[in-house]
């Protein structure tokens, strides 16, 4: 999976580069809205990363000459705007997310994950088996080592948003967003108690444990790491 | 584009002026017109004269006169009346004296009276560069003619009084024009020295800057017509200043709120690089520092909704929300947390609708939520409640057991990182930011929200614009 940053801030863009990186993404960073112009146009990439406000060429133009010219590689922006106004405008001109600074890095990781498989045509399984945990969707059931676990319709939800995306980090955020609808943060801890419930009934009595607690990002559900 | 209004002194000075000019030409015109009347009648009087001499040498008796003896007598007749003129004849038309023979065509149109001459009789005509007064009368003489009727046509030559009034009537319109300008100059110059006080005041008022607010107007020491001006200015003055010093207060909290992790992630980070350590306790500074580094990223998140807030930035999407959905919705969400506290959440009161942004609307109820599970006692319970309060207003009250909180601090919840018990602070409660956004939402949709505290018992009361749902 090849990305595009265009980030004119040296540090971010050193970091992002670096921190996609090492997810396994290859990336070409460009530190002015002119090379980024320039790369999006001639390259090609799974995803664009883009920086609004750039000192030459500014994010917006270089989506609009790149919907111009007909491509459809998703691009995200990047923005420390926080108003309504240029969301919508970002938006409009064919951006397909957005993520205002400060971001969680995790979060922005996320994102990037969900636009990426947005292209491809979800496999629609009745069934995800992680080890020996099996959701039966239609049912929406899970049993581990064959003992069937109770969960409320929720806790469901969770473990399925969790077992989808296995092997990434979620952000308590994009947990609250994905699972009960809340676009916000919250002060309280709502979401560390559900996954220490949610834990309480799927990992507690089993072996290997699967839902791991990333510390200062978030959460995930993995096999091999069996920290 | 709307055009200024004209300024005061000069729709002041014109209207005046337009009065005072207004009753100066018409009294300018009364004496005219008396002086006019006044030799109209001196006219009357001359012909009247010259009427009652010509009579008194036609009334004695001329026996065996000739005509021209007759003609002589009646030169005589007007010898001490200059400028006058008259004609006499018969009752045929036949001209039997004339003082002049030239230029009095005008007699030929007067009408004879019986009676003697006054002002609705008199004519007056051009004639050969001279202007005339005249009149004609019937006469009976005696002794003379036959004693048959006669007519006698007298006139008066004017042109001296015409010149006269034509004098008059220059000087009259000079004083008048210089009348009125006085006027209008003293109008203006008194309207302009009316305005002292404005001025005064606009002096006072670019005395206050933005660190001198404290200066009020003395509405006891202005006219009566601006105390309601000044009174309004200085509640002005008080609103700025209030808003003034919170905006400053918060600025000094925000400073305040910024410091303390700063300086820990600093002090931290310096402690940690001061010797060597293994990769372990790197990387538990490292997670400290990413837990505060998100306290401060959220922190800065919610100020600037609040800074949005107030610049009336918040825009909020007006669709219909159902505010017993949204309040099942984040039960659903704070469930799990709330039960391991051990309290319970309750809802009552019908399906209600307002109008308003979904999200906003669901941060708000979020918040005030949170913070009444998190100062609930353990195995008691949190209350929603909604009334249909009118048509108009739906009630949203969240109630919670608790301390109770005196009644002067109640207002002050909804101030910014205000928070009752300052040993409370950063206990994972947030910067004290929830309920100020609260407000701010509830105010950017047009709704009221109140606290009350009695009994051991929080409530917090929002009301909100009602939409009635289409069943």
């Amino acid at each position: 999976m090849k990305l595009l940053v265009v980030e004119d801030e040296v540090k971010t863009g050193e970091y992002l580069r670096q921190g996609l990186s090492e997810s396994g993404f290859v990336v070409d960073l460009a530190r002015t809205g002119l090379d980024g112009h320039h790369l999006a146009l001639t390259e090609q990439y799974d995803l664009i990363i883009l920086d609004v406000m750039l000192p030459d060429v500014d994010g917006w133009r270089i989506v609009q000459a790149l919907r111009e010219a007909k491509s459809t590689t998703p691009v995200l922006f990047l923005t420390a705007r926080d108003s309504v106004e240029d969301r919508v405008k970002g938006l409009e001109l064919g951006a397909d997310d957005y993520l205002i600074k400060p971001f969680a890095f995790s979060e922005l990781l996320a994102r990037v994950r969900t636009l990426l498989r947005r292209g491809s045509t979800p496999v629609l399984h009745d069934q995800l088996q992680v080890a020996d945990l099996v959701l039966d969707l239609p049912r929406r059931r899970a049993q581990r080592h064959d003992v069937r676990i109770n969960l409320t319709n929720k806790e469901f939800t969770l473990l399925e948003l969790l077992v989808r995306r296995q092997g990434e980090v979620l952000p308590r955020s994009l947990i609250a967003s994905q699972v009960w609808d809340m676009n916000f943060d919250s002060d309280t801890n709502v979401i560390d108690v559900a996954i220490r419930r949610l834990r309480a009934k799927i990992d507690d009595d089993f072996q290997p444990k699967l839902i791991h607690t990333v510390r200062g990002m978030g959460y995930m559900l993995d096999v091999s790491s069996g920290a | 584009m709307t055009r200024r209004p004209a300024s005061l002194a000069l729709r002041l000075t014109v209207s005046i002026g337009a009065v005072i000019t207004l009753v100066l030409l018409s009294f300018g015109w009364i004496i005219e017109r008396s002086i006019d009347t006044h030799f109209i009648q001196q006219d009357v009087d001359e012909l009247n004269a010259l009427v009652q001499a010509v009579a008194q040498s036609l009334s004695e008796p001329l026996p065996g006169a000739t005509t021209d003896d007759l003609k002589r007598r009646l030169a005589g007749a007007i010898s001490g009346h200059h400028n006058a003129q008259f004609r006499l004849s018969d009752s045929s038309g036949t001209v039997i004296y004339a003082t002049i023979t030239r230029g009095l065509d005008g007699f030929a149109r007067l009408i004879p009276s019986a009676d003697a001459i006054n002002i609705d009789t008199v004519k007056m005509w051009q004639d050969k560069g001279q202007t005339y007064r005249g009149a004609a009368v019937q006469l009976m003489p005696t002794g003379v003619l036959d004693d048959k009727p006669l007519t006698l046509a007298v006139a008066t030559d004017i042109g001296f009084h015409l010149h006269y009034l034509e004098s008059f009537r220059t000087y009259l319109q000079l004083i008048t024009l210089v009348a009125c300008l006085i006027a209008i100059l003293a109008t203006w110059f008194a309207v302009y020295q009316g305005h002292a006080p404005l001025r005064r005041i606009s002096a006072e008022i670019r005395r206050i800057k933005s660190d001198r607010l404290s200066i009020r107007l003395a509405p006891n020491t202005v006219p009566v017509e601006l105390t309601e001006l000044a009174v309004s200015f200085n509640d002005m003055l008080d609103r700025i200043e209030e808003g003034f010093q919170r905006l400053a207060n918060f600025s000094a909290d925000i400073a305040h709120e910024l410091r303390t992790p700063i300086t820990n992630l600093r002090t931290q980070t310096e402690v940690v690089l001061s010797q060597p350590r293994d990769a372990e306790q790197y990387q538990e500074i490292l997670y400290s520092n990413l837990e505060e580094y998100e306290r401060m990223a959220k922190m800065v998140g919610d100020m600037l909704f609040l800074a949005q807030a107030d610049n009336n930035q918040l825009q909020a999407e007006q669709i219909e929300v159902n505010v017993r959905t949204e309040v099942q919705m984040l039960f659903d969400y704070f469930e799990a947390w709330a039960e391991e506290r051990s309290v319970s959440l309750l809802c009552q009161g019908p399906a209600l609708c307002v109008q308003g942004d979904r999200l906003m609307i669901r941060r708000a109820l979020s918040n005030l939520l949170s913070n009444a599970i998190r100062y609930t006692p353990v195995g008691q319970a949190v209350t929603v409640t909604l009334v249909a309060h009118s048509d108009a207003t739906v009630i949203i009250r969240v109630e919670n057991p608790g301390l109770t909180i005196n009644p002067e601090h109640l207002p002050k919840l909804f101030d910014r990182f205000y928070r009752a018990d300052p040993s409370r602070q950063r206990t994972g409660d947030g910067a004290g930011l929830g309920l100020a956004i609260v407000k701010s939402i509830i105010d950017a949709h047009g709704g009221t929200i109140t606290a009350k505290s009695a009994a051991e018992k929080m409530i917090f009361e929002i009301q909100l614009p009602r939409v009635s749902i289409d069943e």
